[in-house]
C-alpha cells in the first residue's frame, strides 16, 4: 500500500467477526466495523474529510481557520486535515470532558474554546444561549472562517452512506445485514450507513442507541440531545434504545479482553446495546442472520474516564515506604518541634528545612535557607528509599503541621535517626511573627 | 404514557419534612396570619453552616462563611447566624444595617454589590471589609476614609475575565469585578491610597454552575494574590463568592423523565406541559430543536457544601495541585459566600386555594390567595411541586380522586399572573380552603419579587422551631436566638 497522502488511508475498515463463544448468539453472525483503524483514529475521518475536502483550497487561499463544535473526535481529525493544508483549526466546545483529548488537540495545534457552563441564577437577560450566539459570530460578513457544521451538514452523513455503508455490504458478500446498530452521536454515520443499507434491503433493521440521560459516556448523545441535531430523524431508527455508562465499559472490556478489539467506550456501548438488542431475536431461522455494529475509535483516550468510573480495572500494587501504611502508634509518636524551638534548632542544628508545599506557595513565602520538595513528589521519592544522609537532621514543614508528621513518622521508621515536624507549619510560624522570606 | 403524572418532587430535609407533618399547625398560622404566609426555620441555617464549616475544616482551612442576606430579608435567619461564627455578605444600605442591628460585630461583614454612596459611607465608619468592584470605588472609599477621618479601611478586590492558558475557556460574562488584565492599574491606586485602603486579598462572583470556570477564578486569584504581595501588601483572603447550588428535587429520574417529556412536547410530539406550550427556552426550528433549558437544574446531585468540597478538591488547571492545597500552601484564608446554598431546607411558602374551576378544554385551574411574584419559583426558573395540605375536615373533592394536573392561578387580574406556567400535577384536586406549601422557597423564592404594588397582602413571616415534639413560632421581627428559647440557655 503506498499513498500520496494520509487522508488516502481513510475508509476501507475492516469488518470482522465477534466469536460467537464471546457473545452467546447462536443464530446470529455479529460483525464489528473497526472505524478505530481509520488513519486518525476514528469514524470521525471519513466526516471531516468529505465535509472540508473540496474547500479546503479555496479556505486557504483567504486564510481561514476551520472551525467545528467539538470536543473529540472529529476535531481530532479536522485539526489533522487543517494541518495538512497550513491552516489553524479551532474547536469550540460545550465541554471537553475527556482531558486526554483535550491535551491531544492541543499537540495538535489546536486552540480551543470551551463555552461556559450554566447560569446558577436565572438570568431573563440571557436572550440566546452559546450555541447561538457562537453561531451568529460565525456568519457575520467578511468572517474568515471554514465551519464544516458537522451536526447540519449533509457531507457528514453522505461520507457513510458512499463509504462505510457500501463497504459493509461489499464485505458481507454482497447483501445487507439485517440488523445495524450505531451510537447516535452527530448521527452521521447512522444516517448515511441506514440509507446505503436500506436501498440494498429495505427489510434492515437499523438500532439507534442513545445515552442515558443522568450518565455520561464520551461520543453519545442522549435522546434530548440527538434532537438538536440537524441530521438527527427519528425515521432512520426502527428502534432507539438507551444504554448505560456501565455498560459501556463493560462491553468496551468485552471486545478488549476477549475479541482483541482496542475499542473505547462507544464501541462498548455499541457491543452492549447490540447483544442485548439481539439476545431475545436470536431464534433459529432458515437462513443465519447477521448484525453489524460499528466500533467508533480506540481506548487510549478514556483510560482516565475508566478509572474515574472503575478505579479498580486500573489497579495497581501497593507501593513501599508510603504514609498510608503508617500506624496510629507511629503517627502519635511523630516527632515534632514548636515554632519558637524550631527557630533556635535552625540556629544551633543546622538542620535540612524542606517545605512540603507546591512551588508556587514556596516561592511567595518560606522560611529562610528551605528547600521546596512538594509532598508529591517527596512520597515518590521515599518509594525508593531514604533521601537524605543519616547524619544530617531534618525539619519537615508543610501548611498546618498535619502532612509533615506524617513524613517525620515514616522517615523515622524508615531509620533516620533525626527527622522532626513543625508543629502548627507555615501557618503557625507565620502567625509567631516568625520570618518569612521570598528570594 | 404521555398522560402519566410528571411529578416533580421537592427534596424535603427531616426538618421540612417534620413541619410539613404538621399540617394543622400550618393551618392555624395560615388562619391567623393571612395567605400568602412565609415560614421560615432558623435552626436549620445553624445546621447549614456547620455543613459548610465541616467542608473548611476537612481541608484544613481558615477562613468564614458569609451568608449572603440577599437571598432572603429574614430577620430571624440573620439574628440565628449572628448566634454563630458565620459572616455576612451585605449587599446595600438596608441590608449593612440589618446586620449590625441583628449583632454581627463589622469584622464578620463583607459589603458587596454596587454601592452607592450612604452604604459606602457606613461601611467605612463601622469598619467593615468592603469588596470593591473598581477603582472608582476604591477612590471613592479612600476620599471617605480621609474626609472623615475614619480608621484604614479594609478592602476586598473583587476581579474578573480570568484566562487559562491551553484550551481556553469561555467564562459567562459578568458585570461585576475589575478585569485581572487590568489588576495592575488597581494596585497603583491602591498604592497612592496605602493611608486610607488595606488589601486583605481578591475574590471573585460568578454567576455559573460550571466547577472548571470557578476553578480558573481561583487560581487567577492565587496569581493575583502573588501580584499583591510583590507590590509590598500582606494580603490574606480569597472570596470565591458563592453560587454552590442546591439540590431542589428528591429523584434524578422524574427531573430526567419531566425534561425529556417537556423537549417531546417543543418538538410536538406529545401534548403541552406549559400554559400556552411555553418551552422555557427551547424551541423547535425545522424539526429540530434550538434553544437553551432556561431553568435551574433542580437535580443536583453534587450542591452546597459538597460542590464547595468538589472544587477544593479539584487540581487547578495551570498549577496542577488540588485548588485547596494551593489556598493552604499559600497560608490563605478561604471566604465563601453561600446564599441560596446557605438556606437549603430553610422555609415555605404556604398559598390558601381560594378556587377550583374546570375549563371548557377539560383541564383544572386552582386559584390561589397569592401572586406570582410572592413565591418566586418561576422567576427563578425552578420547577418543583408543592405540597397539598388538606384543610383538617374539608368537604370531598370535586372531579374525583387521583391525580391530576391543573394550573396554578394568582390573585392578580393579569393574564400572566401564573404562579407557575408549567402544569403542576397533585395527587389529588384540591378543595377551596386547602394549603398549598411551596418548600424550600428560602433562597430567592420567598420574598425577592414580593411587591405591595397591587395592593394585595404581601405574606407575613414566621420563624418556627420544633421543641419538645411540638412547633413553636414567633413573628420574624420578634425572633432573637433567646427569646426563642424563653430567654433560657439553649
Amino acid at each position: 500500500m503506498r499513498y500520496d497522502s494520509i487522508t488516502e488511508a481513510i475508509g476501507n475498515t475492516p469488518l470482522v467477526r465477534i466469536d460467537p463463544q464471546v457473545h452467546g448468539l447462536r443464530h446470529i453472525d455479529l460483525y464489528a466495523k473497526l472505524e478505530m483503524l481509520n488513519p486518525f483514529g476514528s469514524l470521525k475521518d471519513r466526516a471531516a474529510w468529505n465535509m472540508a475536502r473540496d474547500q479546503l483550497p479555496e479556505a486557504a487561499a483567504r486564510g481561514a481557520t476551520v472551525v467545528e463544535l467539538s470536543s473529540g473526535n472529529t476535531a481530532k481529525a479536522l485539526a489533522l486535515i487543517a494541518g495538512l493544508h497550513g491552516l489553524p483549526f479551532k474547536s469550540v466546545t460545550n465541554r471537553m470532558r475527556i482531558p486526554e483529548v483535550k491535551d491531544l488537540l492541543l499537540l495538535l495545534g489546536a486552540e480551543i474554546e470551551e463555552l461556559p457552563g450554566q447560569s446558577e441564577c436565572l438570568d431573563p437577560t440571557d436572550t440566546s444561549d452559546p450555541l447561538t450566539v457562537f453561531h451568529q459570530r460565525l456568519n457575520q460578513p467578511g468572517s474568515t472562517h471554514l465551519h464544516t457544521d458537522q451536526y447540519f451538514n449533509p457531507l457528514n452523513a453522505e461520507a457513510h452512506a458512499q463509504g462505510t455503508g457500501p463497504e459493509i455490504i461489499a464485505d458481507l458478500d454482497g447483501r445487507a445485514p439485517d440488523w445495524f446498530i450505531a451510537c447516535v452521536g452527530t448521527a452521521g454515520s447512522s444516517t448515511g450507513v441506514a440509507s446505503a443499507l436500506r436501498a440494498h434491503r429495505p427489510a434492515v433493521q437499523v438500532i439507534g442507541l442513545v445515552g442515558e440521560k443522568s450518565e455520561f459516556i464520551p461520543g453519545i448523545r442522549t435522546a434530548e440531545e440527538v434532537q438538536e441535531v440537524g441530521l438527527f430523524d427519528p425515521a432512520t431508527y426502527d428502534v432507539i434504545e438507551a444504554v448505560g455508562a456501565d455498560e459501556a465499559i463493560d462491553g468496551m472490556l468485552t471486545l478488549i479482553r476477549r475479541c482483541g478489539l482496542l475499542s473505547g467506550p462507544t464501541g462498548g456501548a455499541a457491543y452492549a446495546g447490540a447483544v442485548r438488542h439481539l439476545k431475545p431475536l436470536d431464534t433459529a431461522s432458515a437462513e443465519r442472520r447477521t448484525a453489524v455494529f460499528i466500533v467508533c475509535d480506540r481506548a487510549e483516550s478514556y483510560l482516565g474516564y475508566v478509572g474515574r468510573r472503575r478505579p479498580e480495572l486500573l489497579g495497581r500494587p501497593p507501593v513501599r515506604n508510603s504514609v498510608a501504611t503508617l500506624t496510629s502508634a507511629e503517627l502519635a509518636a511523630a516527632p515534632v518541634v514548636e515554632v519558637g524551638e524550631a527557630q533556635k534548632w535552625i540556629e544551633t542544628g543546622q538542620p535540612l528545612v524542606v517545605d512540603l508545599r507546591g512551588p508556587f506557595a514556596f516561592a511567595a513565602l518560606h522560611i529562610d535557607g528551605s528547600v521546596n520538595i512538594v509532598d508529591e513528589l517527596f512520597e515518590e521519592l521515599l518509594r525508593g528509599g531514604l533521601p537524605f544522609s543519616r547524619s544530617r537532621p531534618v525539619l519537615l514543614a508543610c501548611p498546618v503541621g498535619e502532612k509533615s508528621a506524617r513524613y517525620a513518622a515514616l522517615l523515622t521508621r524508615m531509620g533516620h535517626p533525626d527527622v522532626r515536624s513543625l508543629a502548627g507549619g507555615i501557618i503557625a510560624w507565620r502567625d509567631a511573627g516568625a520570618p518569612l522570606v521570598r528570594d | 404514557m404521555s398522560d402519566a403524572p410528571l411529578y416533580l418532587e421537592p427534596k424535603l430535609g427531616p426538618d421540612l419534612a417534620s413541619l410539613l407533618g404538621s399540617g394543622p399547625f400550618l393551618h392555624t398560622l395560615a388562619d391567623a396570619l393571612g395567605s400568602p404566609l412565609n415560614v421560615v426555620l432558623p435552626d436549620r441555617i445553624a445546621r447549614n453552616l456547620a455543613e459548610f464549616e465541616a467542608v473548611f475544616r476537612r481541608h484544613r482551612l481558615p477562613g468564614r462563611v458569609f451568608f449572603a442576606h440577599k437571598t432572603n430579608r429574614s430577620s430571624a435567619l440573620v439574628r440565628r447566624l449572628a448566634a454563630t461564627g458565620a459572616g455576612l455578605d451585605a449587599a446595600s444600605l438596608g441590608e449593612l444595617q440589618h446586620a449590625l442591628g441583628s449583632g454581627f460585630t463589622p469584622d464578620r461583614i463583607l459589603a458587596t454589590g454596587p454601592k452607592d454612596p450612604e452604604f459606602l459611607w457606613l461601611a467605612a465608619r463601622s469598619g467593615v471589609v468592603v469588596n470593591a468592584d473598581g477603582p472608582a470605588e476604591l477612590a471613592e472609599a479612600a476620599r471617605l476614609v480621609r474626609g472623615y477621618g475614619l480608621p484604614r479601611l479594609r478592602i476586598l478586590l473583587r476581579l474578573s475575565g480570568f484566562e487559562t492558558s491551553g484550551a481556553r475557556m469561555l467564562s459567562r460574562r459578568s458585570r461585576f469585578g475589575t478585569s485581572v488584565k487590568a489588576l495592575g492599574r488597581l494596585l497603583d491606586l491602591l498604592e497612592d491610597h496605602r493611608d486610607a485602603l488595606e488589601p486583605i486579598g481578591v475574590g471573585y462572583h460568578l454567576d455559573t454552575t460550571g466547577i472548571d470556570e470557578k476553578a480558573t477564578a481561583l487560581e487567577g486569584c492565587l496569581r493575583a494574590m502573588e501580584d499583591l504581595r510583590l507590590r509590598d501588601f500582606r494580603p490574606r483572603a480569597i472570596d470565591i463568592g458563592g453560587g454552590f447550588g442546591v439540590g431542589y428535587l428528591a429523584d434524578g429520574g422524574q427531573w430526567d423523565r419531566y425534561t425529556t417529556a417537556l423537549t417531546d412536547a417543543v418538538m410536538g410530539r406529545r401534548s403541552p406541559l406549559t400554559w400556552g406550550g411555553h418551552g422555557y427556552g427551547l424551541r423547535a426550528e425545522n424539526g429540530t430543536l434550538k434553544g437553551a433549558l432556561a431553568l435551574y437544574p433542580a437535580y443536583r446531585p453534587v450542591a452546597g457544601p459538597a460542590y464547595l468540597d468538589e472544587l477544593l478538591s479539584r487540581p487547578a488547571p495551570g498549577l496542577g495541585r488540588p485548588l485547596g492545597t494551593l489556598l493552604l500552601d499559600s497560608l490563605c484564608d478561604l471566604y465563601a459566600e453561600p446564599g441560596r446554598a446557605l438556606v437549603d431546607q430553610c422555609g415555605l411558602t404556604l398559598g390558601r386555594v381560594l378556587e377550583v374551576r374546570e375549563t371548557d378544554g377539560g383541564g383544572w385551574l386552582v386559584r390561589l390567595g397569592m401572586n406570582a411574584a410572592d413565591v418566586g419559583l418561576e422567576e427563578h426558573g425552578v420547577l418543583m411541586d408543592p405540597v397539598l395540605l388538606r384543610r383538617p375536615g374539608g368537604g370531598p373533592a370535586a372531579g374525583g380522586g387521583g391525580p391530576v394536573g391543573v394550573h396554578l392561578l394568582g390573585n392578580l387580574c393579569l393574564e400572566s399572573d401564573l404562579i407557575t406556567r408549567r402544569t403542576v400535577f397533585l395527587p389529588g384536586l384540591p378543595r377551596p380552603g386547602d394549603l398549598l406549601a411551596f418548600p424550600n422557597t428560602a433562597g430567592y423564592c420567598m420574598d425577592f419579587t414580593a411587591t405591595r404594588a397591587q395592593q394585595q397582602p404581601v405574606a407575613r413571616k414566621v420563624a418556627v422551631r420544633e421543641g419538645g415534639g411540638t412547633w413553636h413560632w414567633r413573628l420574624d421581627e420578634q425572633y432573637w436566638p433567646v427569646t426563642d428559647t424563653g430567654g433560657q440557655d439553649a
